[in-house]
């Protein structure tokens, strides 16, 4: 089941890439989004899955349908075919070259290091363990909005 | 290292692999953004994947919230950019990019 579900998260995110029409390649990302999520859920972690669920699956899609529409030039952009056709040659390769390395066992001596699992409920550990990048989070959402909204306003003032 | 682990960094390295390769070879400026987005999207996965091998996944779940929250800012900064170089160039062409050259 669960290697069912990276199958499906790798196609769709072939798919969006593939895909000549920019919104049908928005909506497969939305689908590998989802395909994430439950991926998530199943690994026990259903914070990170609602997270991707709703703000990656929702609102990056809804980002990414406005600016398609705002833009409207699907036909201008004169992809080569090339990349297209040979995307299955190399992909082929890739993953031959990682069976070769990640799969034959004896070629990843990663050191395994132990750490003692972290108890408290998941409020605590997102709240009270995290003291200074809450900060510079912050200071993230804050830069996203005021460039967005710089943008916006000098091509306002430009005309 | 557990056989579950080497199994979701393989898709996460192969969701690497489709999102570099986009971006190397599309021309749209949309559509390299979303090889980005692939690329987020593996990352994600790695985390998660990992704090589930370790037995902590709370912090591995606090982490990708941290980076999905950081991944709207980017995408919100960098569509208002892509929308004011379709309303400067009037495409979403890269190459056409190359103006901006002194």
């Amino acid at each position: 089941m669960h290697l069912f579900l990276l199958i499906g998260l790798v196609a769709f995110s072939i798919l969006a890439i593939l895909l000549r029409d920019l919104l049908k390649a928005a909506i497969s990302l939305a689908v590998a989004s989802i395909f994430l999520s439950v991926i998530f859920f199943r690994l026990n972690a259903p914070y990170a899955g609602v997270f991707e669920i709703s703000v990656v699956a929702g609102l990056i899609t809804v980002l990414f349908v406005a600016t398609i529409a705002l833009t409207r030039s699907e036909g201008d952009v004169r992809e080569s075919k090339l990349p297209m056709i040979l995307f299955p040659f190399f992909f082929v390769a890739f993953i031959s070259i990682i069976i070769n390395i990640l799969i034959v066992r004896h070629l990843i001596q990663i050191p395994t290091v132990s750490i003692p699992p972290v108890s408290g409920s998941f409020g605590e550990i997102l709240w009270r363990q995290r003291t200074f990048d809450i900060i510079g989070q912050i200071g993230v959402i804050f830069a996203g909005v005021f460039s967005v909204l710089a943008l916006f306003r000098s091509r306002g003032r430009n005309g | 290292m557990d056989s579950f682990w080497v199994l979701n960094i393989w898709f996460v390295a192969i969701l690497m692999f489709i999102g570099i390769y986009c971006l190397l070879t599309m021309r749209n400026l949309i559509k390299l953004f979303i090889g980005i987005e692939v690329i987020a999207k593996g990352i994600t996965l790695a985390l998660i994947a990992t704090g589930f091998a370790k037995n902590n996944i709370m912090i591995a779940q606090s982490l990708a919230i941290t980076f999905i929250v950081v991944e709207v800012s980017v995408v919100a900064t960098a569509l208002a950019i892509i929308i004011n170089i379709y309303r400067h160039t009037g495409s979403l062409d890269i190459r056409k990019l190359t103006k901006l050259k002194g």
